[in-house]
């Protein structure tokens, strides 16, 4: 059982020392002189283990409930004190000691008389003095969390009716009479919906649409005019099969389907808020997604390895790597230590993202309350805090162990030896740095300087906190030194020369320290409340030193330590002081409720792979990745046929809830959902069926009033809807159709070259790099650095959406800023002329070959006469100006025809 | 109307922009983003005069656009808002909340308030303000030293005393009175505002943003983003220096007026055959008329924020005349430009965090020095706005708010600075029938916390988005499954503000 539940010492440990809360004041009332009467000391423990509240499911209001026990086993073994688990807490025979800070330690005297009365068979003393049940408290259902004044709503069979919480069901395909639209499942399904509503589906597109559409929705590039000759007049009669079957091969994939999953899983290079330092490793990250796409693994294996990759049997570089995902929120990283209240918020990210991406559910609405709307509870939210609060940031190390202690023990020895030459330079700065002290003390107001010098039992109240102003004088020493004090100081050039002799040796050493190895940015198990801290800031989060309440742990456990995670209270929030933090119940790790089977607590058993670890995140990431989940196969097929087609069949892609819409085709989605699993949760097959079905192949450039009427935002898909092209989709276009991309995969991030008129303005102490228009910059824009408190302009405007949210769908909207960006800004301009000289090359100086080769390479498609002609009047119009093709090659970047595909 | 036609109706601009009357007749019957009398109107056609309906104002002609008018739920006090941000953090008990406590108990610890928390650690005693307060104004109030133009107004003031933030981290306070929320990532009050009722004006963005030109405030654009609304309805800078917005024009000398012309002519013909081919789809036309309002844009953005025809008169009451408050001066007069062209939401910020403990109200270590610093920057300015405003008969239909991220402690850091004290804060309010000379809530009698009638961030938009006609329950967004709004699931209206 404790190996089970992992963590279960620990909170039944916090659980004792809670129920000795309330000595500090009874015990005053007397009795001192004589053996404590055992009853006082267990009445007062009901305050949070009696009839009302129990936490960790422990009661200790009558002999049968301490018998019973809580999450943690029996409370005694009558007749066996030694045995008996709160006799062993507090004892402190096992860890952390009861009772904590701020009740004072057990009397010698109470301890024994507990021990005797638990040997002596543990009658209970006085039935009486067991706390009465306030009337009305109690829960109906013993397994209901009851605390505070929240009641803990009763997950029923009625709310697993829910659409989205039922398994999805193969459906019965309609047998149309039809061939054009019985090839395909998702034709017959699409068509029977179709048929069902009246509306009459558009002929299927021409090859040279086709290419162009399966190009820019596969690998967000335009196809050559060879290619697309090729097809055009490939007489194979499986061509355009072939054709998909090419793209899906092709590296350029998973640089297209990527970018979906790094809006799901709000992917930036800088943490955001006030500093947005850099994330120098996150791009490992997004590198990880790339290739999970391009080398198709399987979905279920990839939520595996993003919630849990350090928790597999055999973790893996990608594997640990794919732990980014928890880790990629927003960070404020100042002061962390002294806001408790920011690690729940970090917290709580990864429980919206993780549940966002995953299961298109939002439990983060339940962290004050019962999710108004889905069933999922308060203490679901906090089930799911149990599962991540043993989440620490770490930076996997990408090499083999024996590469990176190496490294290690190198760098470490000559850290060693830069320490003992810093002690040195202390050493000669120590009677400067009171000299300066002296003369910053000079130049506060007098009254600070009199309080100062007034000895300390001398000062006024008012005058100590007046002195203690003088203790904020910290920092430039440093620069102090090395400036030459700025006049504060003169520094003997004697001892100048000494120190800058050291700091020469130190300058030599530090060069010889060898590189890091390279490092995953990353998550695993640990015990926050043990981070280490600077000696000036006592105590971890909150400035709570943990240890002054019994408990022990490591930050980082290593291999071989027992290790369980840090309990967590229900309904505390970080911004309490510790103390009121464990007055709530300790909450153990679960899955939704709503999602587990009556009574199922599927959570944990520690992975097997040596590291300690509590298995907490792996358990939940292998209840999402179930067949028997009803909802991940779902959101996944959602996703991928709303990059398709621009439209969900379920148009709220991050939820399936009941502020969600319900799916327009639920059929087709459940076929689409059994089938992916079927086919071992295999991506590529899906854009292979979708892509290969006549719904996908239909032409856009169809109209039918009647159509119209009926169904105006084409819900049905009676057409296929065009889509614009993504922010970052439009720039790899101009750059496919210019020739100018520069196909260098993966690695650090490139900066887009800005204006400094818009870099200057943004506060920073992360970085962006100063560029300019060249081939460096010219890589796909899945590469380019993601800055959360600075976009892209371009593709700021162009939608690109808030990183430091999970984004389920990306807006389309038409301002006139894009305009002005496409029109007026550099990076079109530049590309046009570069476009129309590749169109010289490739056609010659003839006119009207340069407009043909202009629309096969934009357009993927020969201009019609009209348009030839037309085009050919713009050349000669604007001859004298020199530049006619690339204004051309200009205006053809604007067109609706280029941004989007048709 | 009464401004002069500056911006496309004159010959020197008049080129940058498509002409209408050329993309009429070359779209033929089919376009619809633009209608026909506007087209016809401003263009002079049919001997209407040139000088006709504003072309930098208004949103005639323009029928699909984020930005079109939207009803208010009821009457709107205001049509627009201008948000006078200062940047780090001002001492309300130094400026306009009086407190002679302070005086009283000048170096003695403050006592009976529990545990007394600082953000850079060691809490000083009390410390007296450095300034003088005195009376002014029918109502009496109590106003430092460091206003003496502010002062002169107080009368057309609503000052809050008893707002109160959650933070005393400069970021996530800015975040919490800009969009409600102390997380990243949410959409900011004129975001919200601009979601709900379009702008007033189709040629300039419908959200502005003027910030100091010394920088940006704390994280800069996460403070006027969008947040998880469409991204159209985030906050455009204009930059004080050369074009105001990003890509206004080409780059010098890659496009010259007549190429840009020509390049849309042929650009409109393109699109439209494309329109022809996919009817039925809005987004298609109003890429179409995105351009056309671009090129408005082009003249009118500039033309909005171009002070040279102001009168020396108006520009010495912004304080151009004096080289301290010449550059917030010119973002106030900016600002009123912008609204008077129907502008719906301007943000105004003084305070630059390249040098933090400088350049913003961050007074920790001197108040006399920082806030003596920023005080005259934005005194002669704003007292100007609210002048200009009113004589304009524009106060009646501009709310403007002063505000900040939180107030400071009463106590002494290093003798004579403060530090941050998001427990109480003042803000200001003026215009929008908001009844001036009259002092809400008030906080402790150090101004260490709000002790009457408390005022959240909520509580303060949801009376903002109502006196611009705004229920703040009823204006949601749908996101991670239910129907977000600015004040979250709370907000009360304050009701001196609101009567």
């Amino acid at each position: 059982m404790h190996r089970k539940f992992s963590g279960a010492k620990v909170s039944a440990a916090v659980m004792m020392a809670i129920l000795l809360l309330g000595i500090l004041s009874i015990a005053a009332l007397g009795q001192r002189s004589q053996a404590p009467d055992v009853s006082a000391i267990l009445a007062k423990c009901q305050q949070c283990h009696g009839t009302a509240v129990q936490m960790s499911k422990l009661s200790v209001a009558s002999r049968a409930s301490l018998l019973q026990g809580g999450s943690h086993g029996p409370a005694i073994v009558p007749g066996n004190a030694a045995e008996s688990l709160l006799y062993k807490r507090i004892t402190g025979e096992e860890k952390p000691v009861m009772p904590m800070a701020p009740v004072p330690a057990l009397t010698p005297q109470e301890i024994a008389a507990v021990k005797t009365w638990i040997d002596q068979g543990a009658a209970w003393p006085e039935e009486a003095k067991a706390t009465p049940t306030p009337a009305g408290t109690q829960a109906a259902d013993p397994s209901l969390l009851v605390y505070n004044g929240y009641q803990e709503r009763k997950i029923t069979d009625a709310d697993r009716q829910w659409w989205s919480f039922k398994k999805p069901v193969r459906p019965a395909i309609p047998q149309g009479n039809d061939a054009r639209w019985s090839k395909s499942p998702i034709d017959a399904l699409v068509k029977a919906k179709l048929e069902e509503k009246q509306l009459t589906p558009a002929r299927p597109a021409d090859r040279s649409t086709l290419i162009r559409r399966a190009y820019l929705d596969l690998l967000g590039l335009l196809p050559s005019p060879a290619e697309v000759d090729a097809f055009v007049k490939d007489p194979a009669p499986r061509a355009y099969e072939n054709l998909i079957d090419k793209l899906l091969a092709s590296p350029h994939y998973g640089e297209r389907w990527a970018r979906l999953w790094l809006d799901v899983a709000r992917y930036s290079d800088s943490t955001g808020y006030e500093y947005d330092y850099d994330v120098s490793e996150a791009w490992r990250y997004r590198d990880y997604v790339i290739k999970a796409f391009n080398e198709n693994k399987p979905y279920n294996q990839f939520i595996l390895e993003q919630l849990a990759g350090d928790e597999l049997d055999k973790p893996t570089f990608d594997s640990l790597t794919a732990t980014g995902f928890v880790r990629l929120g927003p960070r404020v990283l100042d002061r962390d230590l002294e806001n408790p209240n920011y690690r729940f918020d970090y917290i709580d990210d990864i429980i919206r993202t993780t549940y966002q991406s995953f299961q298109a559910l939002s439990v983060n609405c339940a962290r004050c309350h019962d999710h108004k709307f889905d069933p999922i509870t308060r203490k679901d939210y906090y089930k799911t805090i149990a599962i991540f609060n043993g989440f620490v940031e770490y930076d996997h190390p990408l090499v083999t162990q024996d590469d990176w202690s190496k490294y290690q023990k190198a760098a470490d020895d000559i850290n060693g030896k830069i320490r003992s030459l810093r002690q040195q330079v202390t050493g000669i700065e120590e009677p400067y740095r009171k000299e300066r002290f002296q003369r910053i003390l000079s130049t506060f107001p007098a009254d600070i300087q009199e309080a100062y010098n007034t000895p300390e039992e001398k000062r006024t109240p008012g005058q100590k906190l007046l002195a203690a102003q003088v203790a904020t004088v910290r920092g430039d020493e440093e620069q102090d030194f090395n400036t030459g004090g700025r006049a504060l100081i003169k520094v003997s050039s004697e001892d100048d020369q000494a120190r800058k002799k050291l700091l020469d040796q130190i300058d030599a050493l530090t060069k010889q320290i060898p590189p890091r190895p390279p490092v995953a940015f990353g998550v695993r198990d640990g015990d926050f409340r043990f981070i280490p801290h600077p000696p000036f800031q006592p105590g971890s989060l909150g400035g709570i030193v943990y240890e002054k309440y019994g408990f022990t742990g490591k930050y980082l456990p290593q291999q071989g330590d027992r290790y369980e995670p840090p309990p967590t209270y229900f309904a505390s929030n970080g911004l309490m002081p510790f103390p009121e933090e464990i007055k709530g119940p300790v909450v153990e790790p679960g899955f939704l409720t709503v999602l587990s089977k009556p009574g199922q607590q599927p959570f944990a058993d520690p992975p097997k792979n040596g590291y300690p670890s509590s298995g907490r995140r792996r358990a939940l990431a292998e209840a999402i990745a179930s067949e028997e989940n009803p909802l991940t196969a779902r959101v996944m097929v959602n996703r991928i046929w709303y990059q398709h087609f621009g439209q969900g069949i379920v148009s709220t892609p991050n939820n399936f809830g009941k502020m969600g819409t319900q799916p327009s085709n639920p059929e087709l989605l459940d076929w689409l959902a059994t089938e992916f699993m079927q086919r071992g949760w295999d991506i590529k097959q899906m854009h292979r069926l979708i892509m290969n079905s006549e719904t996908y192949k239909m032409a856009s450039d169809y109209y039918l009033p009647a159509n119209a009427e009926k169904d105006p935002t084409n819900q049905f898909l009676w057409r296929f809807p065009i889509k614009r092209l993504e922010a970052e989709i439009i720039r790899d276009a101009v750059l496919s159709a210019s020739g100018d991309l520069n196909f260098q995969p993966g690695g650090k991030p490139f900066f887009p070259p800005v204006p400094e008129a818009v870099t200057s303005q943004v506060p920073t102490k992360g970085k962006w790099e100063k560029t300019q228009e060249d081939p460096s910059t010219w890589r796909r824009s899945v590469y380019a650095y993601v800055k959360r408190n600075m976009k892209y302009p371009m593709f700021e405007v162009f939608d690109q959406p808030d990183a430091a949210l999970s984004c389920e769908r990306r807006e389309v909207t038409t301002v006139p800023t894009q305009a002005l960006t496409l029109f007026n800004n550099e990076f079109f301009l530049l590309q046009a002329k570069h476009f129309a000289e590749r169109v010289t090359r490739e056609a010659g100086s003839d006119p009207a070959a340069q407009i043909k080769q202009v629309y096969r390479i934009a357009f993927s498609r020969e201009p019609s006469a009209r348009e030839l002609q037309q085009s050919m009047e713009f050349l000669k119009k604007q001859a004298k100006s020199g530049g006619a093709l690339a204004e051309f090659a200009h205006v053809i970047f604007n067109t609706n025809e280029f941004l989007y595909i048709n | 109307m009464k401004h002069e036609p500056e911006c496309n109706c004159n010959g020197k601009s008049r080129r940058r922009f498509i002409s209408r009357r050329d993309l009429l007749f070359q779209a033929g019957g089919g376009i619809s983003g633009i209608a026909l009398a506007y087209l016809l109107g401003t263009d002079g056609l049919l001997g209407a005069p040139a000088a006709g309906p504003q072309a930098c104002v208004g949103s005639a002609g323009v029928t699909d656009s984020p930005f079109l008018p939207k009803a208010p739920h009821f009457k709107a006090r205001a049509k627009s808002v201008i948000s006078l941000f200062m940047c780090g953090g001002v001492s309300h008990v130094d400026t306009f909340d009086y407190k002679p406590a302070l005086t009283k108990y000048h170096g003695k610890p403050m006592e009976g308030k529990g545990e007394v928390l600082v953000r850079q650690g060691y809490p000083g005693p009390l410390m007296k303000s450095p300034y003088q307060f005195k009376q002014f104004g029918q109502s009496g109030k109590w106003v430092s030293e460091l206003f003496p133009n502010i002062s002169g107004i107080v009368d057309e003031l609503a000052f809050i005393h008893s707002a109160q933030g959650r933070s005393a981290d400069h970021t996530l306070s800015h975040y919490e009175w800009n969009t409600g929320s102390i997380i990243a990532g949410y959409p900011s009050m004129g975001a919200w505002l601009t979601y709900g009722l379009g702008s007033e004006n189709q040629s300039l963005p419908a959200f502005v943003v003027i910030h100091d030109p010394r920088g940006g405030p704390f994280t800069g654009s996460a403070q006027w983003s969008s947040g998880f609304l469409p991204a159209a309805y985030q906050g455009t800078v204009f930059r004080s220096a050369g074009d105001p917005i990003l890509d206004l024009h080409p780059s010098a000398g890659s496009l010259s007026p007549e190429q840009q012309r020509a390049e849309l002519d042929e650009l409109s013909r393109i699109n439209q055959n494309y329109v022809e081919k996919h009817p039925g789809i809005s987004e298609l036309t109003a890429r179409i008329s995105s351009y056309e309002l671009a090129f408005r844009m082009q003249g009118c953005a500039p033309e909005a924020i171009n002070l040279d025809d102001e009168s020396d008169e108006t520009k010495r009451l912004y304080g151009l005349d004096n080289k301290v408050s010449e550059p917030f001066g010119r973002q106030c007069l900016m600002a009123r430009r912008l609204v008077e062209r129907g502008v719906r939401a301007v943000q105004l910020w003084n305070g630059a965090v390249v040098n933090q403990n400088v350049d913003t109200w961050d007074a920790h270590n001197s108040i006399v020095d920082n806030h003596g610093r920023h005080a005259p920057e934005v005194d002669k300015p704003i007292a100007g706005l609210i002048t200009d405003l009113k004589r304009r008969g524009l106060l009646d239909e501009t709310l403007v708010v002063w505000h900040s991220e939180f107030g400071r402690m009463p106590l002494s850091q290093k003798g004579i600075g403060r530090d941050h004290n998001p427990g109480a804060l003042t803000v200001f309010m003026a215009g929008a029938g908001v009844k001036g000379g009259q002092s809400i809530g008030a906080s402790d009698e150090f101004g260490y916390k709000a002790a009457e009638q408390i005022v959240t961030a909520h509580d303060l938009h949801a009376s903002i988005l109502y006196l611009m006609g705004i229920d703040h329950k009823r204006l949601t967004y749908y996101y991670n499954g239910r129907n977000m709004r600015l004040t979250d699931v709370a907000g009360e209206l304050i009701p001196q503000i609101v009567a």
